[in-house]
């Protein structure tokens, strides 16, 4: 036997036993496969596909048309709207949900009785089906008989029942209301658990130190939320700029596109007029940008850390 | 902080907080539960019912009956004469399409345990060549929409002839979920002790049985939570069955009750009644399983 | 399997750090051999390449001969006790200590009798239906040493069994372990830090430093006739006093000077220095190699002044302010001593250490 032992050695010289290195592949594998087939390939088939002007209206022609798909997306307005869209709506979403879970998870985070009745029925609003939540919403905001006239005719804040949804002006904000609702429950789990891990030695210290409730609100509990804002923030970025079962459920895209959103753009592109090379495109740019915020919020989160 | 208001301050403003705390939560569900039981002629007052005062059944029967209800004059006008209302024939989809949903929500559970948690053990506690960069890997997958999904998955369905069978979705929510559980999975994994690894496989385990034999039921609160995120995931699951599924036979439950929404002459305490039906599983689930949710989410997510 | 041997085996990792290098060891069948040394010396990590836990990055790891380096732990007949004990929290007493023998296809009336009789042995068989977090200390580490001993395994690892106990239950399980070896006359390989256990229990005691082995013997060479001031220092509590100075021929002999103290070095030790005259060396002196109640003799005592007193049950250390430096040194309780006074002792010059000054080694042996 050379002196050189038996042991492999990894492609940076690190040390593996060949047990180990076979029963960490053959452990691995499955999800390898599934990952692959399941994630990489769609991303890379639909590449392919957004460099042809592939119509299913007409599926025997279709011409290569390298980033031509890309180019004419950038050109159209529509585009361009449909994002200042999202961008207003994920904007109003987070900052309504980083609010509202803040609250709530400060307020969890007290010992009183009937805490954990609290805490279960916050799941309810997150088990549910988005179609659900959507149908629910709709009848609220129903313009004939729902709720929210209901409410606020018998609370005389109103003369009589209004269009909501309808309505231009308000139909981003409402869908926005839904979707927060929805969200707010794990964002607030979220925060919930960064709150715990926060040693009780620091507030201890602050109180010797004499600070108030305030103070040590804004010194001691703010500054070490900061991962879990991040967390939060990153997440609910990414699903409120992906987010779309709302958009079909309540308004598909209307009233005169005041929900038109990229998501919803994708989706009319192509399953509606039926391109899939410029859907294709538009996926991919959206997965690249939904990439880039994550990015760069991490960065600018993590920096000031 | 002085006494009193420690005594009487605190709990007071407590309960208030839990009230609009509780009132933001419930109030949307409770609501719909409340229309649900509202017979048409009730639900269109204004301003609104809140609690029923005539409450009845007939939403729910209509959806548990299975006997075609062919839509003539006659049937119609059993609606509100007045809006035109009505309970759709295809209210009889409901139940099969969640009998859809559990069947695939439940095939897609088990494939993703047994595909996620050899590899979260592997990743957690094995050093091999090529690990970080599958750790890098699963990362990343993670950040896929689900739109980028859909446009190549249905061609490719297509041209397979899949595209009304409930293996499609099987597959393509397998995409979703994976990723996830495998982060939740080896977060946990790594806070349990190595020696008790080590233990095992001097004690004659290979790393298979170390993992099945002992690490399996030490991780039960997160396989707990990673089966109920899958099966809530699967279940609510909106954009690719839309995309996938053609026909009654094969569509999922959002499926059958997006459709009522979009039509207008459907009655509106029918389709809060679907919309209860939705629902009562995946909160029945939900609150049964709480506590596995907070701590199986602990291990792994704030580490982010 | 009767012998466990090194030959030429390394472990550095990839970012270059050298946990172990060319050990050579050759561990024979039924011995008690104990691994000492500092954190990271290496020690737990040639323990880990017996159960095949680590992996040898050279030279190759034999057991009887038959190259052992690819084997993976479970197929290898060696048990281990760990520090934690890490104990299967889900299983009961009874099953833990099963568990072996359950992987390895024993049969059940075979597994029962087995772990009886190490309960019995261990006094845990009361304990056998509780679960690990319903014991105390001193017991989940004998259920860890029955989970071992029911294996009849061919070698026994243990990696500092004995830190996480309290002093007193330290000291009585090492008379245990003792008695344990002496019963099953199989190999045992133990892993400490604590150099008081290493001369207990030891048949033979291997000292690390940093990945490199400093000296291989039994107990008491290693204690009389360390080979370097590491392991000098490392073994005896208190540790071994060190001061620098020069050896000079003396008449017919020679002897060690520091200032003003001057020392004779015997025989033995003159006669491997003595044609070194003027040469940088370092003498070792143990605290109990002093005597205050002899004569002083002239070139054997010591002068100093009293620094501190420490009075520890049945003797005192002193703290003793030699030409600078500060030595201790135990003496019986029979002479009250207080600080700032002056003190002359009587040296054994005989057991005298002598190190050369720059690589540490002994002079002597």
């Amino acid at each position: 036997m050379s002196a050189r032992s038996t042991a492999l050695r990894g492609i940076f010289g690190h040390p593996v036993s060949g047990y180990d290195q076979r029963s960490g592949m053959l452990l691995l594998a499955p999800m390898m496969a599934v990952l692959l087939v399941v994630a990489v390939f769609p991303v890379v088939y639909s590449f392919w596909i957004s460099l042809f002007d592939l119509k299913l209206t007409r599926p025997h022609r279709v011409p290569f048309v390298g980033f031509d798909n890309y180019v004419k997306v950038f050109h159209d307005a529509l585009f361009w709207s449909s994002v200042g869209r999202t961008a207003m709506f994920t904007v109003m979403a987070v900052s309504a949900i980083m609010l509202i879970a803040l609250l709530m998870a400060l307020l969890l985070n007290e010992q009183f009785r009937g805490r954990r009745f609290l805490s279960a029925m916050l799941l309810v609003p997150w088990a549910i089906p988005y179609v659900a939540n959507g149908l629910m919403w709709k009848w609220i905001y129903d313009s004939g008989y729902g709720a929210l006239n209901g409410l606020l005719y018998q609370l005389d804040f109103i003369d009589k029942y209004m269009v909501w949804l309808g309505d231009t002006r308000k139909t981003l904000p409402l869908i926005a209301n839904a979707f927060v609702w929805k969200e707010v429950p794990l964002a607030t789990i979220l925060l919930l658990v960064t709150m715990k891990s926060i040693p009780a030695d620091l507030y201890s210290a602050a109180k010797v130190d004499g600070a108030d409730v305030w103070r040590r609100f804004f010194h001691v509990t703010l500054p070490a939320l900061r991962p879990g804002f991040t967390l939060v923030m990153i997440y609910e970025t990414m699903m409120a700029v992906r987010h779309f079962d709302l958009f079909f459920i309540l308004t598909e895209g209307g009233p005169a596109e005041a929900s038109h959103v990229v998501a919803w753009e994708v989706y009319v592109e192509s399953f509606r007029r039926l391109s899939f090379g410029t859907g294709s495109a538009l996926a991919y740019i959206m997965a690249l940008v939904t990439f880039l915020l994550a990015f760069s919020i991490i960065r600018t989160m993590g920096r000031k850390l | 902080m002085s006494v009193a208001f420690a005594r009487v301050g605190r709990p007071a403003l407590l309960f208030v907080a839990s009230v609009l705390f509780l009132g933001y939560v419930l109030a949307p569900i409770a609501w719909m539960v409340s229309s649900s039981f509202q017979p048409e002629s009730e639900i269109t007052s204004v301003p609104p019912h809140w609690i029923p005062h005539a409450p009845t059944a007939e939403n729910f029967r209509a959806i548990f009956t299975t006997g075609e209800q062919a839509v003539t004059y006659e049937t119609r006008r059993q609606g509100d004469p007045a809006t035109g209302h009505f309970i759709p024939s295809t209210a009889k989809n409901l139940l099969p399409s969640m009998g859809n949903s559990l069947i695939v929500a439940l095939a897609v559970v088990v494939l993703n345990l047994i595909v996620s948690v050899p590899a979260a053990y592997a990743m957690a506690k094995i050093r091999f060549i090529g690990r970080s960069t599958s750790v890098y890997f699963m990362l990343t997958t993670r950040v896929i929409p689900d739109i980028a999904l859909v446009v190549p998955f249905f061609l490719f369905i297509h041209k397979l002839g899949l595209l009304d069978n409930l293996w499609s979705l099987i597959i393509t929510y397998l995409a979703i979920t994976v990723p996830f559980s495998v982060f939740i999975l080896v977060g946990y994994f790594e806070s349990l002790p190595d020696e008790l690894d080590k233990a095992a496989r001097v004690d004659g385990c290979s790393r298979l049985q170390a993992l099945l034999r002992v690490f399996l039921p030490l991780a039960l609160p997160s396989l707990v939570a990673v089966t109920l995120f899958t099966f809530l995931t699967c279940w609510n699951e909106f954009l690719l069955a839309l995309m996938f599924t053609q026909t009654p036979a094969s569509q999922t439950m959002p499926i059958v009750v997006a459709s009522f929404a979009s039509d207008f002459t459907i009655s509106f305490s029918f389709i809060n009644a679907a919309g209860v039906l939705a629902v009562v599983p995946p909160v029945i689930l939900a609150i049964m399983f709480e506590r596995y949710i907070v701590s199986g989410l602990t291990a792994g997510a704030v580490k982010g | 399997m009767a012998r466990i041997r090194f030959a030429g085996v390394g472990k550095q990792y990839p970012n270059g750090f050298v946990a172990l290098d060319r050990l050579d060891l050759d561990i024979r069948d039924r011995e008690f051999l104990v691994l000492l040394g500092p954190s990271g010396c290496g020690k737990s990590t040639t323990l880990n390449m017996i159960a095949g836990l680590e992996d040898v990055t050279e030279g190759n790891l034999y057991f009887d001969d038959a190259v052992m380096n690819a084997v993976p732990p479970h197929r290898r007949d060696v048990a281990m006790v760990f520090q934690s004990y890490a104990l299967y929290p889900h299983k009961s007493v009874y099953e833990n200590i099963a568990f072996g023998l359950r992987m390895r296809k024993h049969a059940p009336s075979e597994i029962d009798r087995r772990v009886r009789d190490a309960a019995r042995k261990l006094e845990i068989e009361p304990l056998l239906e509780r679960r690990p977090n319903q014991l105390s200390g001193g017991q989940r580490q004998r259920v860890a040493l029955g989970r071992a001993m029911v294996r009849q395994p061919a070698a026994f690892l243990m990696d500092e069994p004995l830190s996480n106990l309290d002093a007193a239950l330290r000291i009585s399980m090492r008379a245990e372990l003792k008695q344990l070896h002496q019963t099953m006359q199989t190999t045992f390989v133990y892993v400490t830090h604590d150099q008081a256990e290493a001369l207990t229990l030891a048949d033979r005691i291997v000292v690390m430093r940093e990945g490199v082995v400093q000296q291989t013997g039994l107990p008491d060479e290693i204690y009389e006739q360390p080979r370097n001031m590491f392991v000098a220092s490392f073994l005896g509590n208190p540790p071994i006093n060190f001061l620098e100075g020069k050896v000079r021929p003396d008449g017919d002999g020679v002897c060690f000077e520091r200032g003003a103290l001057s020392l004779v070095l015997p025989p033995h030790i003159a006669r491997k220095v003595g044609s070194d005259a003027g040469r940088d060396v370092v003498l070792g002196i143990r605290p109990e190699d002093v005597d205050e109640h002899s004569v002083p003799r002239d070139g054997e005592v010591l002068h100093g002044r009293i620094a501190s007193v420490l009075p520890v049950g049945s003797d005192q250390f002193l703290g003793v302010e030699v030409d600078g430096k500060q030595l201790f040194f135990r003496v019986g309780k029979e002479l009250h001593h207080r600080e700032g006074e002056n003190v002359a002792l009587s040296v054994n010059v005989n057991r005298l250490h002598l190190f050369d000054k720059a690589s540490g080694k002994t002079l002597v042996w």
